[in-house]
C-alpha cells in the first residue's frame, strides 16, 4: 500500500483529544447532557408506542358461530380468516369455554348458571380475532361476514345434492360479529396523535442537540484558530488540517455516546422496573420494553448522533478559519 | 525565480499598498526588502505567499504565474518555499521535533525519510538537544531556529523571511543571519523583509527599497540607506 499519511492524521486526531483536555471534557459533557435528554425522550417514546401497540393487539373482534355449524365448516372458516391480511391471532372458544368464562364473570351466582350446563348451554362458540392494524377493523369484519355466508351457501348446495331433509336454516355460519368500535376509533386517534407528538419532540431535540454541540465545537476551533492559520502558512491543505479535527470530533462523539448509553442503561432498567410493577400495567398484562430491547435502536441513534455531530460540527465550524 | 511585473495592490479599504512594482530575483540570490512600516514590504511578502491577490500585474514564481492561482493550489505554492515569520508561528502543542516533522507530513513524506531528515535539519540549526522541548520552553532565538528548520526541512528552492530578527536581541539576530547566509551559500534563494539597518549594512547583499508602495532603489550590493 502506498503511504498516504492518513495514519498520521488519525494519530493527530487522538493526540488532539488528549492535549486539549479542557475542551475535550467540555465537549463530552455537553454532548452527554443533550444526548441524555434525547435518550429520556427516546425511551418514553418507544415505550408509549409499544404499550399502544400491545393495547391495539389485544382489541379483538368476536365472531359468534351458529350451533348448527359442522366441524368442517368451522375449520374452513378458521383457515379462511387466517389467510386474511392484517390478522394477528385467531383463537377458538367452544361453547363450554364460553360458559366457563361467563361463570367466571358471575362468580356469586354460579348456582343459577348450573341450569345451562351441557345440553342446555345457550352460549355460542366463537372465534376471537385480533388484528395487527386496528384501522382495518371494519374491512376485516366485512370480509369475515362474506366468508361466513360463502361457507353456508356451499354447505346448502351440498345438502341439496345429497338430498338431506333438514337443511341449514341460516344464511351464514356466523351468528354475529361484535367489536368495540368506539374504543377502536379512539385508540386509533390516540396512537396517531402520540406518534406525531413523539416525532415532533425528536426533531426539536435533534435540532437543539446539533446547535449546542456545534457551538461547543466552534468555541474549541476558535480557540485554535491561530494554530490553523500556522498550518495554512506552512502549506497544509484544508483536508490535512480538517481531518484531525474531524477525527477528534468522532472520538469525542463516541466517548460521549458510550457514557450516555451507560447512564441511560442503568437508569432505564431502574425506572422501568418501578413502573412495571404498578397495578395498572399488571392488570392489563402489558409489559414495558427492557433495556436490551431498546439498546440496539438507541445505540444506533447515539452512534449516528455522536459521530454525525462530530463530523458536521467540526467541519462546519472550521470553514471560517480555513480561508487564509 | 521570483518576478513581479507591474504589480499593484489596492486593498478593499482603498489604500494602494503597492504601485506598479516590477523586480526580479534570480535563483541563488540573497535579497533584502527594506522600507519603513507601512511602506508596502509586508504586502510584497503577502503577495508572494498568495495571502493577498494582486489587483494588477503578474507575479511569477518558479516559472509559474501565480496571479490567478486557484485556492486549491495555494498550499502547493507555499510548500515550494520555506517561510519564516517575525512571530515564529510554531504549533504550541507540538514538540520541536513534531513542529519540523509537520512540514514533512504535509507533503506526505515517508516516515522513514522523516525520521532521517528532521534530526539532520535540527542539527543544522543547532537544536539537536532540544528536539523534545515545546516552543514555550525555548528562547526567542531558539524558536526562530525551529521555524527555520521547519522552513528548510523539505529542501525548498527559496526561503521567504518576514522580519525574522524583529523579535530577537542583536546577538541572537546575528545567529539567525549567519544561518540564513549558510543556507544561501548552499544554493537556496533567500528573500528577507527587514528594517534592521545594521544587518543590511553588514551583509552587503542586494537591497530592494520600497517606500509608499514604489521601489525607490534596487542595489546589487547595498546598504540600508543609499548614502551608506
Amino acid at each position: 500500500m502506498r503511504y498516504n499519511g492518513f495514519s498520521y492524521l488519525i494519530g493527530e486526531g487522538f493526540s488532539n483529544v488528549l492535549k486539549n483536555k479542557k475542551s475535550t471534557i467540555i465537549s463530552i459533557m455537553t454532548m452527554v447532557c443533550t444526548m441524555f435528554l434525547f435518550g429520556i425522550f427516546f425511551s418514553i417514546g418507544v415505550n408509549v408506542n409499544s404499550v399502544l401497540e400491545q393495547v391495539q393487539l389485544k382489541q379483538g373482534i368476536q365472531v359468534f358461530i351458529w350451533d348448527e355449524t359442522t366441524e368442517d365448516q368451522r375449520l374452513q372458516l378458521e383457515s379462511e380468516i387466517k389467510t386474511l391480511d392484517g390478522i394477528n391471532t385467531v383463537v377458538f372458544k367452544n361453547k363450554q369455554q364460553a360458559l366457563d368464562d361467563f361463570k367466571e364473570m358471575m362468580k356469586d351466582r354460579k348456582e343459577f348458571l348450573k341450569a345451562y350446563e351441557g345440553e342446555n348451554n345457550i352460549f355460542p362458540a366463537s372465534y376471537v380475532v385480533t388484528l395487527t392494524n386496528l384501522e382495518k377493523s371494519n374491512e376485516i369484519q366485512d370480509e369475515i361476514k362474506r366468508i361466513g355466508a360463502k361457507i353456508a351457501t356451499e354447505g346448502r348446495s351440498q345438502e341439496v345434492n345429497l338430498d338431506i331433509e333438514e337443511s341449514t336454516e341460516h344464511d351464514s355460519v356466523i351468528k354475529e360479529i361484535t367489536s368495540s368500535d368506539n374504543a377502536i376509533t379512539a385508540l386509533i386517534t390516540i396512537v396517531k396523535g402520540v406518534r406525531i407528538a413523539i416525532l415532533v419532540i425528536f426533531i426539536i431535540l435533534l435540532v437543539i442537540s446539533i446547535t449546542i454541540i456545534s457551538n461547543t465545537i466552534r468555541l474549541t476551533v476558535h480557540a485554535r484558530r491561530k494554530e490553523i492559520s500556522i498550518m495554512k502558512y506552512v502549506g497544509a491543505t484544508n483536508g490535512f488540517i480538517r481531518w484531525p479535527f474531524i477525527i477528534e470530533g468522532i472520538i469525542i462523539g463516541i466517548i460521549a455516546a458510550l457514557i450516555t448509553l451507560l447512564v441511560v442503561g442503568v437508569l432505564y432498567d431502574f425506572v422501568i422496573q418501578k413502573i412495571q410493577t404498578s397495578a395498572v400495567l399488571q392488570k392489563m398484562n402489558i409489559t414495558l420494553l427492557s433495556f436490551i430491547e431498546i439498546a440496539k435502536p438507541i445505540t444506533i441513534v447515539y452512534a449516528i448522533l455522536g459521530i454525525g455531530i462530530g463530523i458536521i460540527g467540526s467541519s462546519m465550524s472550521m470553514k471560517k478559519y480555513l480561508e487564509v | 525565480m521570483i518576478e513581479f511585473k507591474n504589480v499593484s495592490k489596492i486593498y478593499d479599504t482603498g489604500t494602494e499598498a503597492v504601485h506598479n512594482v516590477s523586480f526580479k530575483i534570480d535563483k541563488g540570490e540573497f535579497a533584502f526588502l527594506v522600507g519603513t512600516s507601512g511602506s508596502g514590504k509586508s504586502t510584497l511578502i503577502k503577495l508572494i505567499l498568495k495571502e493577498e491577490e494582486a489587483t494588477k500585474g503578474n507575479i511569477i514564481i518558479n516559472g509559474r504565474d501565480i496571479t490567478f492561482l486557484k485556492a486549491r493550489s495555494v498550499p502547493h505554492l507555499r510548500r515550494s518555499m520555506g517561510v519564516v515569520f517575525q512571530d515564529f508561528r510554531l504549533l504550541p502543542d507540538k514538540t520541536v521535533y513534531d513542529n519540523v516533522a509537520y512540514a514533512m507530513y504535509i507533503v506526505k513524506a515517508i516516515p522513514k525519510h522523516i525520521r532521517r531528515q528532521v534530526p539532520m535539519v535540527l542539527s543544522l540549526v543547532g537544536l539537536s538537544t532540544k528536539a523534545k522541548c515545546y516552543p514555550n520552553e525555548l528562547s526567542g532565538g531558539e524558536q526562530q531556529r525551529v521555524a527555520l528548520a521547519r522552513a528548510l526541512v523539505n529542501n525548498p528552492s527559496m526561503l521567504i523571511a518576514d522580519e525574522p530578527t524583529g523579535n530577537l536581541d542583536p546577538e541572537t539576530a546575528w545567529d539567525i543571519m549567519n544561518l540564513l547566509n549558510d543556507i544561501n551559500a548552499r544554493g537556496t534563494t533567500v528573500v528577507m523583509a527587514t528594517h534592521a539597518k545594521d544587518i543590511v549594512n553588514r551583509m552587503e547583499k542586494r537591497v530592494i527599497q520600497i517606500d509608499k508602495g514604489i521601489i525607490i532603489r534596487d542595489d546589487k550590493k547595498g546598504g540600508y540607506n543609499s548614502e551608506v
